[in-house]
């Protein structure tokens, strides 16, 4: 069999809404399936590549391929494989959805109207939520829950739905120590049990560094790609964290240490 | 004898108001004001609500008001005899669809803000038009503009409730398909995009059903009465009620209810319907905003006492459970 390619970005140029470049001489490519980080200091450029490759925002020069699919010409097809979970602060709070509702839109959307959900997708989502132990909060308003609720709600929306890639936009970001090993956890155990790829996009390495496989290390342009010890070099941190980066060694493996992440959170 | 006798009498004055009441529901014009009442509910429990839910309460108003721009146009259009078969109704739902265009464009990407600030813009510029225009229509026909902003829920003709009638249905139907793209749009609408919704679509389809059928009630019962209307309930119980189906049942029953009340009471005291039920409906949300900081308070007073918060979250928990699954068992 071929080998299948999850992401072949080349000579890739994005720029934001307000016309700054976000990203520019973005090349790399990245074989499915894998559990990929995508690794940089805040607006580095990271949501943006998730977002182009899903064909949200078009590149000014350049282009990505998902799966084969060219995210301009073909986001249809790319949107049909992706389950994608964006930035929890993106979610509107004022609508009263209730957390099941919020689960089983990653279900429902890839259904045409009137998208009922069926027994088996209420078990799916129900599922779901026991992976990252909130099934308890099945009936309850998604707005009333806490930040880290929120977010492995979210998480959960991604683990219900259908569609060989998920996509998560900081799902640790600002969520306390619970929910974040739960989140990590899950979507560890996910990732043994099905054939997907995982993509997260996130600021933070360390605490899923013991599970990805791919880092692409990025500030604005392609600072690294490889492995995550590869990736937890003092040069290539220097390069996008800045001088104050530091690498740790403990019971076998790098922690890296920045103003982002704080003091290492693992045990 | 004499209880008897106070008895008898405040039975007869019962009777009498009972009378006067089903007599006036006899008269057709009171009749049309009933229904239209009702219709106008069933407009704020569906639109209403969803440009709630969306952010965009403002939009409401700018639609409106556009509305009366637009039917300054067509009565323009009409009596200097450029174009006589435009009605001014053609010109309202005309403009009414241009602000929702333009607050669609600006919110695409999702923004509520920039929609907001289109909104403003295109408000400004359709009463601007409207003003600008009044110079050149007859004097005779500018009361017609203004009817647009005041109305008059008791000066409906059979035109205008079959207009409504329609409006409803249709906004009942698309509700009824479409709900569930509606809400997607207003909480996620990147995240239903990337998962292949065509939102955008939607997101149009929301804002210019809405822009029609504010146009079609202004007409029929007129800007003010409408703004109230949309606005007001649908605010309140967002504010306290946790369920989508529970607030699009309230919206209704509060529009409803003060749409009443305003027919009553301007059989008793002489004043607008339209103002009463406007200024009842803003009351229910100024009341539903004191609750809602009632029950606040009451809960960061809880969060305050750390001792106690786990094990009131831990009854809360058993108790929301065990009522869910009574829920099931029923």
């Amino acid at each position: 069999m071929e080998q299948q390619f999850l992401f072949e970005v080349k000579d890739l140029a994005v720029k934001y809404p307000n016309g700054e470049l976000a990203l520019y001489n973005v090349n790399f490519s990245i074989e499915s399936p894998t559990f990929m980080a995508i690794v940089g200091p805040n607006g580095s450029g990271k949501s943006t590549l998730l977002k182009t490759s899903l064909g949200l925002i078009k590149p000014v020069r350049g282009q990505v391929k998902v799966l084969g699919y060219d995210s301009v010409r073909e986001s249809k097809r790319i949107r049909k494989l992706v389950r994608y979970v964006p930035q929890r602060d993106r979610i509107g709070l004022s609508v009263p959805l209730k957390v099941k509702d919020i689960v089983l839109m990653s279900r429902l959307l890839k259904k045409p109207p009137p998208r009922f959900a069926s027994s088996k997708d209420k078990e799916i989502a129900r599922e779901s939520l026991k992976r990252v132990n909130m099934a308890d909060l099945w009936d309850r308003p998604f707005p009333e829950l806490s930040g880290g609720q929120r977010q492995r709600v979210l998480v959960a929306r991604a683990l219900a739905g259908d569609g060989p890639i998920l996509m998560l936009d900081e799902p640790l970001a600002g969520t306390d120590h619970e929910s974040q090993d739960m989140i990590v956890e899950a979507l560890g155990d996910y990732r043994n049990e099905h054939e997907v790829s995982i993509v997260m996009v996130t600021h933070d390495l360390n605490p899923i560094h013991t599970l990805v496989q791919d880092v692409l290390l990025l500030k604005n342009t392609v600072v690294g790609v490889g492995t995550p010890c590869d990736m937890m070099d003092m040069e290539l941190l220097e390069k996008v964290y800045g001088p104050t980066a530091r690498v740790i060694e403990y019971a076998g493996h790098r922690y890296c240490v920045t103003h982002d992440s704080g003091v290492d959170r693992h045990h | 004898m004499q209880g008897i006798d106070t008895v008898l009498h405040t039975t007869q004055e019962l009777i009498a108001i009972i009378d006067l009441l089903i007599q006036a529901l006899s008269v057709p014009f009171v009749q049309r004001a009933l229904i239209g009442a009702l219709l106008i509910a069933v407009v704020a429990s569906t639109s209403g609500t969803f440009l709630v839910f969306r952010g965009l309460s403002f939009m409401t108003s700018g639609v409106a008001h556009a509305a009366l721009g637009g039917a300054a146009l067509g009565l323009f259009l009409q009596h200097s005899g450029l174009v006589p078969w435009f009605d001014p109704i053609l010109g309202a739902l005309l403009f009414s669809v241009f602000v929702a265009l333009v607050t669609g464009y600006a919110g695409e990407t999702g923004m509520t803000q920039k929609m907001e600030v289109a909104v403003g813009v295109s408000f400004a510029l359709s009463m601007s038009i409207a003003v600008f225009l009044m110079y050149y229509i007859p004097p005779t026909q500018v009361p017609q503009i203004w009817g647009y902003l005041i109305g008059d829920i008791l000066l409906l003709d059979n035109f205008d409730i079959v207009l409504l009638a329609v409006t409803a249905i249709v906004l009942v139907l698309i509700t009824l398909i479409f709900n569930k793209e509606f809400i997607y749009v207003s909480v996620d609408m990147e995240g239903s995009i990337a998962h292949g919704m065509n939102a955008r679509a939607y997101h149009y389809l929301m804002l210019v059903t809405s822009a029609l059928a504010i146009a079609l009630a202004t007409k029929a019962v007129g800007a003010i009465l409408v703004y109230a209307i949309m606005v007001a309930p649908a605010a309140a119980a967002s504010e306290l009620i946790k369920s989508i189906r529970g607030i699009f049942i309230a919206v209704f029953v509060i529009a409803l209810v003060s749409e009443l009340m305003g027919l009553v009471a301007s059989f008793t005291v002489s004043a607008s319907p339209s103002a009463i039920a406007g200024i009842l409906a803003a009351l229910s949300y100024v009341v539903a905003m004191q609750i809602k900081r009632r029950r606040d308070r009451v809960s960061i007073d809880l969060d305050q006492l750390p001792q106690h918060d786990e094990e009131a979250t831990l009854v809360l928990g058993e108790a929301l459970d065990t009522s869910a699954h009574e829920g099931h068992d029923h």
